[in-house]
């Protein structure tokens, strides 16, 4: 995979998950449902691929976990945000807006 | 095993079960069947293991639990193939071993310093840096009065004594040194005092005498009373002032010498004779240098005080020198072929240790090449390039350490054994080589090196895997054969390198070989040799005399004596030289000297009894005496040198006092002082010329030798019980001690060359099989088109035998090159005799066709069909 998508995928997908965490606690299965509802299926995220990003947060210390029952039945590992975490979404998300406001700027001139 | 990453591992396989679970029940939700939901699922999801790895690559300490488990499949894979992994730690050990046990004995020989306080300000006065670094003693003290460079100069010598104390004589080794020795020295006493300024101050100043610690242990039990106690040195009463502290044994390496005595006590050196003259140069020389006195400073004021020194005497100081070297090997005498050769077989021992890791890397690499599929299936499953890569070093590390930790073992044995060993010499000597644990640590980093080296190498190939190619060519690479490979090269260096450790070695056994069997110019075969030294018991020269004659005819009465003699050394023994000048010379001053003759005063029947011939003149008589006019017999090499014809008889030298001396027989040439010298001339003055105390027995048996040294001693005792017998016993034991640097070279250099043979048998064993086995089918494809078998063994093995050609020439090459290192150690070492060179072919040659015959037949039994229809 060249650099350039990987990182643009990578720094998206960790908002989109800040981003969908921030209400709730939720297990990995609903970040994935949830990102497909919300973006109207048009973001299709390969499901496996949330998990080295979720480890990855954690261990920044943006997410914790804890074991709960989940809906459906068996246990499951539900994530929610720290403070640290809530703090990282607000800069990402200002500077995600600002980028994307940039590039719309260009398209537009 | 329940660990800490045990949990993780779980939980991180719960999570991902739930997702999937999760995602498979909306499937059947939306009517599919369970099977297809499932199968969906794990479409949607991914590769779960792939993201399992992933995510532990996101962990912190991910690295921990996986090195764990890198661990614990290595040790299973090591025991799966232990064949292998026993080959591979038994020349991992051998090789660490030989560099281990070489650094001890360097560590003990050059690196460990004197344990004085500021070793290194302690030096060697030496003519120059090589030479035997002796002078007389006006020398010695002219610059130790007329110096500003040294705090302390000092003079020794070391010699037997008879120390007799409570009724017994012993012979005991001990220095006899000038008054500031304990000064350049500078240890403290153990018990009482060392010797002083005062001690020395002029001939016969002082009776004291200094034990060292070993000898007041051994000699003298331990008694703390022991200051203040007589004894009798060579008959002379004896007051012992002091023990020297625990573990100084002097500044030579080796020497373990049981007294210090003053050398202006003249019962024990002719001190009268030799503190005035310049001619015999017989005194070491130890200096302690000032503090912040360099040696290049300390060297240009020695030049100064040499050159003033050659004006004041010039006939006798012509050549004056004085260099600084660093003490511990006789100088630079010993030291500089004894570092030399350490370096060399430092040297050899590291190739030893190269080419087993390049064998090893080959090896793991040419594993890691059958492994291409099994690798390429893990990398396609999620596992990561670094993990494959760490796994093959975690391998490599576990079997070098093992190799270490074997090596530590063998090192430690072969050092202790060298530690305990008696040196065959009449010299007090002891090899403190034993072991020291810093040796573990140095074992530890060459194995963590060599397991780097080794475990580097299959990484390329690990790298260069496509797993789509490789699961689908089954392994086989399509370039396999067709490009020079790393491993060819290295195949070509190991057998380059083995090819240099078997050249030395077949050299130095052919020059052992040559040394045995060298004309020595005497017979030594069914003589025994007795040395003693009758001022020990309180003889002069004169008195001596009487004992001597009186010794050789009750010896030559007993029956098994078939001829005896004596003189004041045998050869190899404390011999000496001499200048000689032909009969015309006016001026006796170095320069003007016709040739330096070895010198030996011999009694009558002494060339018969060490079976040298005479081949023309008479032999020395008793009537030869100090009355008589001078005589000497010589060598056929001095008659050569000095008047370059083959007969001398009636003719006349002189000697350093310009005395005239004829020739009265000529004997044949022999070896003196080592068996590798040049040719030397020698010369033999009758011994009533020359009377002296110290005395060689030189008695030839009829049969046997085995029982002739106890009845000698008998003999002795009988005619006086206080001599102290030096050392009685075959000639052939005594004469071994000068075999002894080429044995040791020889049996060194033929592990080394036995070893290299090993590992080039084996790596070459490894790569052709492995050639073999990757080529089979397009082996079995050439045989099913009609190739013959020496088509076949061409194409699968051609350039193996390429690549061991090219390896031997180049190493028989470097090892010709090397061995002119050898030369200073083993006589007549030459790695370009024929006979050398066409056993190292040979010894190639052979050692190819072994290891390449068993792939070779399994090249040519391919049974295409098999083959074919197998793949």
């Amino acid at each position: 995979m060249p650099d350039k998508k990987t990182d643009l995928i990578q720094g998206t997908l960790d908002l989109l998950i800040l981003k969908t965490i921030a209400p709730e606690a939720i297990h990995g299965y609903g970040i994935a449902q949830r990102i497909l509802l919300t973006s109207k299926e048009i973001l299709q995220v390969q499901q496996g691929s949330l998990y080295p990003a979720l480890h990855r947060l954690e261990r920044k210390g943006l997410l914790k976990s804890e074991w709960q029952e989940s809906g459906s039945g068996p246990m499951a590992k539900y994530y929610s945000l720290t403070a640290a975490g809530r703090k990282s979404l607000q800069e990402e998300k200002a500077q995600w807006q600002r980028y994307a406001g940039a590039v719309a700027l260009v398209l537009e001139s | 095993m329940r660990l800490p990453w045990n949990g993780m591992e779980a939980a991180l396989k719960r999570e991902i079960a739930h997702h999937l679970e999760a995602l498979t029940a909306e499937h059947e939700r939306r009517g599919h069947s369970r099977e297809e939901a499932v199968r969906m699922a794990n479409r949607e999801f991914g590769g779960s293991e792939q993201v399992k790895e992933m995510c532990r690559d996101e962990r912190r300490w991910a690295w921990m639990p996986g090195i764990w488990q890198d661990v614990v499949f290595a040790i299973r894979q090591i025991r799966r193939s232990p064949g292998f992994a026993v080959t591979a730690v038994v020349t991992l050990a051998l090789g660490i071993a030989a560099n281990v046990i070489v650094f001890g004995v360097l560590q003990a020989l050059i690196l460990r310093p004197l344990d004085v306080p500021h070793p290194e300000r302690v030096m060697t006065l030496s003519p120059s840096s090589r030479a035997y670094p002796v002078f007389a003693y006006p020398e010695v003290r002219d610059v130790r009065d007329n110096n500003t460079v040294f705090s302390a100069v000092a003079a020794d010598t070391i010699g037997n004594f008879g120390l007799e104390a409570d009724g017994v004589t012993r012979p005991v080794w001990g220095y006899a040194v000038s008054g500031q020795y304990f000064e350049v020295v500078a240890i403290k006493p153990f018990l009482g005092r060392l010797l002083q300024r005062a001690d020395d101050d002029h001939p016969g100043a002082s009776d004291a005498v200094v034990l060292s610690w070993t000898a007041w242990n051994s000699l003298f039990g331990g008694d703390r009373n022991i200051v203040g106690k007589t004894v009798r040195i060579d008959k002379h009463p004896c007051t012992i002032v002091g023990v020297t502290q625990e573990g100084f044994h002097g500044i030579e390496e080796f020497l373990q010498p049981s007294i210090f005595v003053p050398l202006a006590n003249q019962t024990f050196a002719d001190t009268a004779n030799w503190s005035e003259q310049r001619h015999d140069k017989n005194l070491f020389s130890v200096v302690r240098l000032k503090d912040g006195v360099t040696v290049p400073q300390a060297e240009a004021e020695l030049n100064l005080i040499a050159a003033r020194v050659r004006k004041q005497y010039p006939s006798e100081e012509e050549g004056l020198s004085f260099t600084l070297v660093r003490p511990g090997l006789v100088g630079g005498y010993l030291g500089g072929p004894a570092r030399a050769f350490l370096a060399g077989v430092m040297g050899l021992a590291g190739i030893v240790l190269l080419a087993a890791c390049v064998n090893l890397g080959s090896l793991f690499a040419a594993r890691t090449a059958d492994c291409t599929r099994e690798i390429a299936i893990r990398l396609a499953i999620g596992s990561s390039r670094w993990r494959v890569v760490r796994q093959v070093l975690v391998e490599a590390f576990l079997i070098s350490i093992l190799g270490g930790i074997c090596a530590c073992g063998l090192a430690w044995i072969a050092l202790t054994g060298l530690a305990s060993w008696n040196f065959p010499s009449d010299y007090p000597i002891k090899f403190a080589v034993l072991p020291d644990p810093s040796l573990i640590l140095i074992a530890l980093l060459i194995s963590v090196l060599a397991g780097l080296l080794f475990g580097v190498m299959p990484l390329g190939q690990i790298f260069k895997t496509d797993p789509n190619d490789a699961i689908k060519s089954g392994g086989i690479q399509t370039s396999a054969g067709r490009r020079w490979a790393l491993r060819d090269i290295l195949l070509a260096g190991q057998i380059a390198l083995c090819c240099v450790t078997i050249t030395a070695a077949l050299v130095s056994l052919r020059g052992l070989g040559k040394t045995m069997t060298m004309d020595l110019g005497i017979q030594p075969r069914n003589v025994v040799v007795t040395k003693f030294d009758l001022s020990q018991a309180g003889y002069s020269a004169q008195t001596g005399e009487q004992f001597q004659r009186r010794l050789l005819e009750r010896v030559s009465q007993l029956a098994s004596v078939e001829a005896a003699g004596y003189a004041n050394t045998p050869p190899f023994g404390d011999v000496s030289t001499t200048a000689v000048f032909t009969q015309q010379t006016i001026e006796f001053k170095p320069s003007n000297k016709a040739l330096t003759a070895f010198l030996f005063d011999v009694s009558p029947g002494y060339f018969r009894a060490a079976g040298t011939p005479l081949i023309e003149g008479r032999d020395i008589r008793f009537s030869d005496t100090a009355t008589t006019p001078a005589v000497a017999v010589v060598n056929r090499e001095f008659v050569r040198h000095l008047f370059h014809s083959e007969h001398a008889v009636g003719r006349q030298f002189k000697n350093h006092l310009g005395q005239a001396i004829e020739i009265v027989g000529m004997v044949a040439d022999g070896r003196y002082l080592s068996v590798s010298e040049d040719q030397h001339g020698a010369a033999f003055y009758p011994i009533l010329q020359h009377p002296t105390p110290t005395t060689a027995l030189v008695v030839r048996a009829r049969g046997s030798a085995d029982e002739m040294a106890a009845e000698i001693r008998g003999v002795v005792r009988d005619l006086d019980r206080s001599v102290p017998i030096r050392d009685s016993s075959t000639w052939n034991h005594q004469l071994a001690m000068n075999f002894f640097p080429s044995r040791v070279a020889t049996v060194a250099l033929g592990m080394f060359g036995a070893f290299g043979l090993l590992l080039s048998i084996a790596g070459t064993f490894g790569l052709a099989s492995y050639t073999v086995s990757k080529r089979m089918r397009e082996l079995s494809i050439r045989v099913a088109l009609g190739a013959e078998a020496k088509e076949i063994v061409a194409a699968s093995l051609g350039r193996m035998l390429v690549l061991l050609g090219s390896g031997a020439v180049v190493g028989m090459v470097l090892g010709a090159a090397a061995s002119q290192l050898l030369s200073a150690i083993v006589y007549q070492a030459s790695a370009l005799d024929p006979v050398v060179l066409g056993a190292v072919a040979l010894t190639m040659v052979i050692t190819g066709a072994l290891s390449v015959a068993g792939p070779v037949r399994r090249a040519l039994r391919v049974d295409p069909a098999m083959l074919l229809r197998e793949q």
